[in-house]
C-alpha cells in the first residue's frame, strides 16, 4: 500500500474512534451506544489492518482479527443480550447534560494533546499521531464511567476506554508481544462477561440498574 | 528442565477442581491441603534466590530475592485463609447464610485467587504480571459480593469498576514502557521481560519512562490502595467473608505492590529520583489520610481496612526512600503486616460472627463473652498499632531510622506523629470492645481450625519481631542493597 494513502486510511480511523466517543457521550439510548462501540472497534480493527499491511507484521493481522472478532461481535451481543434481560430504560441517565458533557470532552480533547506532545517526538511509528487520539478516548471513557448512572453505560466507558488504550498500543510501538496481546484480549472478554454478571445482579438485587442507588457504604 | 514454578501454581488449580468436585467439607480441606503444599513447593524453590542463589528463569518464569519473598507470604496468607475459612464457612452455613452451593463456589474462587495472587510473583513479563493482576480481580469481585446482599453488590460493583479502570492505566504505562525501549530492545517478543529491561534501563527513553511511571502509580497504586485511589479497599474489605479480606490486605495489596516495585527498579535507573519522589508522596498522603479515619470510623472491619492503607503508605514510603536502611525496614514491614493483618481480620469475623454486628460500638463485654477471641484482637491490635516486641514495631521504626538517616527528619517526625495517633486510634477502639457486659448470650465460634491459624499468625508476628533469624536478615539485607542500586 502507498504509505501516504496508508497513513491517511490510519488517520482516517483514529478521528472516527474519537468522533465515535463524541457521540457515545451525546446518546443516552443503550441501543445506540453499543452501536456506537461497535463501530468503534470496527475502525480499531481497520486501523490494525491498515499497519499490518504497511509494516508486514503478520500478528498485526492477528490482532486485528481478534479485535474483529471480540470487540465488534461478542462483547457487544452479549452486552446487548445483558441489556435486553434487564430492561435499561431510555432515560437520560447521566449527571450532566449533553451540551455540558462535550464542552468538558473537548476540553479533555485539548488536553491530552498537551500530554501526548511531547511523547510524540520521541516516536518513529507511521501511527504516532494518533497518540493524541488515544489518550483523548481514554480520557471521554473515563469521564463517560464517571458521569453516567447505569451500571451498563458504565461498562461501556471501561470498554471504550481500552479502546483507546489499543490504539495507543498502535500509535507506540505497533503492538506488545502476541501472548501478551492474547492474554490482554482474553482478560477484556471476561471482564466484559462478569460486568454483566454483576449489572444482571443489581438489577436482580435492587429492582433497578441505576447505580446511584449503589450509595450505602459510607462512614 | 526444571517444573518448580507450576509445582506450586498447579497446587492451588488441583485444589479448585478437587473443590469443584467434592461436597462442601471435602472441599474445605482440599483447600487447605493444596495451599499448604504451594506453601512447601515455594519454600523449596525459592531458597536458593532467597539464600543469595541465582534466580529462576526458565519459560514465562522469573524468581529472584524480592518475588521469594512476595511469594512466600502470598502463600502463608492463602494457607491461613484457608484454614480459617473451615471453621467460618461452615459456621455462616450451620445459620443459613450461605447453601450447599454457595460453599462449593466459595472454595473454586478461593483456589483460582490464590493461584492468580502467586502467578503474579514469579512471571518474568510485565504484560503476564498486568494479566494475572487483571486477572485477580475478576475472581476476587465474585468472593468480595459474596454474600450477594445489597451492600455486598455494591461493594463488588465499585471493586470491579474502580480497580478495572485503575489496571486499564497501569497497562498504558506497560505500553509507554515497552515503547520507550524500542530503540535498544526493538520489537522484540523479550522486550517485555524484566529482566530484559532491567538490563537495559539505562539506555530507556527519559521521557517516556517519566510518562509511564506515572500511569504506573495511578494505575496499580488503585490496587495497591493508595490515597485518593483507594476509595475501593474500605468497602471491598468491610463486605468480603472475613478469610477473604484477610486475603485482600495482606496478599492482594502486596500484588500490586510488588508490581510497583519492579517498575521503580527500572526507572530509578532510567531517571532517578523521579518515581521515588512520587512514591514517597503518595505513601505520606496515604498515612495521613488513613491515619484519620481508623480514628473516627467505627466499623471494625473499616477500621482494619484503613489500617491496610496506613501500612502501605509506609511501605510505600520505605521503599520510595531507596537507601538499604530504608528497604530493608519496608521488607520487614511488608512481612510484619502480612502476617499481622490477617490475624485481626480473623479476630474480627469471630467476634462479628458472635454478635452480629461490626459496629465497634455495639460490641460489648467481649473478655467475658469470647476469652480467647479477646486474647487474640488485643494482642493483635497491639502488635499492628507497632508495641514493641512485635514486628511491625520493628518494620516502622527501621523506615523512620532510615528517613533520619536519609536527612528526611520532617518526614520522620510527620510519621513518628501519625504513627502515635494511630496506635491510640486502635487500641481505643479495640479495647472499648473488651470491656462491659456483651447485654445478651453471645459464644466464642469455637473450632480448631480457627484458633490454630490465629495462634500461629500470633507466633509469627512474635518471632519475627523477636527472634529475626540470621539467615532472613542477611537475604532481605541483600535485597535491600540491590535495590537500593548495589550488585547482587
Amino acid at each position: 500500500m502507498d504509505p501516504a494513502l496508508a497513513g491517511n486510511l490510519i488517520d482516517l480511523c483514529a478521528v472516527a474512534m474519537l468522533l465515535l466517543s463524541m457521540l457515545a457521550m451525546t446518546t443516552t439510548r443503550m441501543g445506540q451506544l453499543l452501536n456506537a462501540f461497535a463501530a468503534q472497534s470496527l475502525f480499531l480493527a481497520a486501523l490494525a489492518f491498515v499497519v499490518g499491511d504497511v509494516t508486514g507484521h503478520s500478528r498485526i493481522w492477528t490482532i486485528g482479527a481478534i479485535t474483529l472478532a471480540v470487540k465488534v461481535v461478542l462483547i457487544p451481543r452479549f452486552l446487548k443480550y445483558t441489556s435486553d434481560r434487564i430492561h435499561v430504560g431510555r432515560d437520560i441517565d447521566s449527571t450532566m447534560g449533553i451540551p455540558g458533557s462535550l464542552l468538558i470532552s473537548a476540553v479533555l480533547i485539548i488536553v491530552a494533546y498537551i500530554v501526548a506532545e511531547p511523547l510524540v517526538a520521541t516516536l518513529e511509528t507511521i501511527t504516532r499521531n494518533c497518540l493524541a487520539m488515544s489518550m483523548s478516548v481514554i480520557l471521554i471513557g473515563l469521564f463517560m464511567m464517571v458521569t453516567r448512572r447505569k451500571a451498563m453505560t458504565e461498562a461501556i466507558g471501561l470498554l471504550m476506554m481500552e479502546n483507546g488504550l489499543f490504539l495507543g498500543v498502535m500509535s507506540l510501538s505497533y503492538g506488545m508481544p502476541l501472548v501478551v496481546e492474547l492474554g490482554i484480549f482474553f482478560d477484556v472478554l471476561m471482564a466484559a462477561v462478569i460486568i454483566g454478571i454483576f449489572a444482571q445482579r443489581i438489577s436482580k438485587t435492587f429492582d433497578s440498574i441505576d447505580t446511584s442507588v449503589l450509595r450505602r457504604l459510607r462512614e | 528442565m526444571s517444573l518448580e514454578i507450576e509445582l506450586i501454581l498447579l497446587m492451588p488449580v488441583a485444589g479448585a477442581l478437587a473443590s469443584l468436585l467434592s461436597p462442601g467439607r471435602i472441599a474445605a480441606l482440599a483447600t487447605s491441603a493444596a495451599s499448604a503444599l504451594a506453601l512447601l513447593f515455594a519454600a523449596a524453590a525459592c531458597a536458593g534466590p532467597l539464600l543469595d542463589g541465582p534466580a529462576i528463569e526458565y519459560g514465562p518464569w522469573y524468581a529472584d530475592g524480592l518475588s521469594a519473598v512476595f511469594l512466600l507470604l502470598t502463600c502463608i496468607v492463602c494457607l491461613a485463609s484457608s484454614v480459617y475459612s473451615y471453621g467460618y464457612i461452615s459456621e455462616d452455613r450451620r445459620e443459613g447464610a450461605v447453601g450447599h452451593r454457595d460453599e462449593r463456589r466459595y472454595y473454586v474462587m478461593l483456589n483460582l485467587f490464590s493461584a492468580a495472587m502467586m502467578a503474579v510473583c514469579v512471571v518474568g513479563s510485565m504484560g503476564i504480571m498486568w494479566i494475572a493482576i487483571e486477572v485477580t480481580t475478576l475472581i476476587s469481585a465474585f468472593l468480595v459480593g459474596f454474600y450477594k446482599r445489597e451492600a455486598d453488590v455494591e461493594a463488588s460493583w465499585k471493586y470491579l469498576m474502580i480497580c478495572s479502570v485503575g489496571i486499564t492505566l497501569g497497562l498504558m504505562g506497560i505500553v509507554l514502557m515497552y515503547a520507550s525501549s524500542a530503540h535498544i530492545l526493538g520489537e522484540s517478543p523479550d522486550a517485555l521481560e524484566w529482566p530484559v529491561l532491567y538490563g537495559a534501563a539505562a539506555g530507556l527513553d527519559p521521557t517516556l519512562m517519566k510518562m509511564a511511571f506515572a500511569f504506573v502509580i495511578i494505575g496499580f497504586g488503585t490496587k495497591m490502595g493508595l490515597v485518593p485511589m483507594h476509595t475501593w479497599l474500605p468497602d471491598a474489605h468491610s463486605q468480603s467473608p472475613t478469610p477473604v479480606s484477610a486475603m485482600l490486605s495482606a496478599a492482594l495489596l502486596n500484588c500490586a505492590l510488588y508490581a510497583i516495585l519492579r517498575f521503580l527498579m527500572i526507572t530509578e535507573i532510567a531517571v532517578p529520583g523521579f518515581a521515588s519522589t512520587i512514591l514517597i508522596c503518595f505513601g505520606a498522603l496515604s498515612l495521613a489520610a488513613a491515619g484519620a479515619f481508623i480514628l473516627i470510623s467505627r466499623d471494625f472491619k473499616r477500621m482494619l481496612a484503613y489500617s491496610s492503607i496506613e501500612h502501605m503508605g509506609i511501605i510505600a514510603i520505605g521503599f520510595g526512600i531507596g537507601s538499604p536502611l530504608a528497604v530493608f525496614g519496608a521488607l520487614i514491614h511488608v512481612m510484619a503486616h502480612s502476617l499481622t493483618k490477617p490475624l485481626m481480620f480473623f479476630s474480627a469475623g469471630n467476634v462479628i460472627q458472635g454478635y452480629g454486628t461490626r459496629n465497634m460500638d455495639e460490641i460489648r463485654g467481649l473478655r467475658k463473652s469470647m476469652p480467647f477471641t479477646a486474647f487474640m484482637a488485643a494482642a493483635g491490635a497491639a502488635a499492628l498499632g507497632g508495641m514493641p516486641p512485635f514486628s511491625v514495631f520493628v518494620g516502622e521504626a527501621t523506615v523512620i531510622w532510615g528517613a533520619v538517616d536519609s536527612g528526611m527528619h520532617a518526614l520522620a517526625a510527620a510519621m513518628a506523629v501519625l504513627l502515635v495517633l494511630v496506635f491510640a486510634g486502635l487500641t481505643r477502639s479495640v479495647l472499648g470492645m473488651m470491656r462491659g457486659d456483651p447485654g445478651r448470650e453471645v459464644r466464642e465460634p469455637g473450632g480448631a481450625s480457627r484458633a490454630s491459624a490465629m495462634a500461629a499468625l500470633l507466633a509469627a508476628t512474635l518471632a519475627l519481631g523477636l527472634f529475626m533469624p540470621d539467615w532472613l536478615g542477611d537475604a532481605l539485607r541483600s535485597i535491600a542493597e540491590w535495590f537500593s542500586g548495589g550488585a547482587r
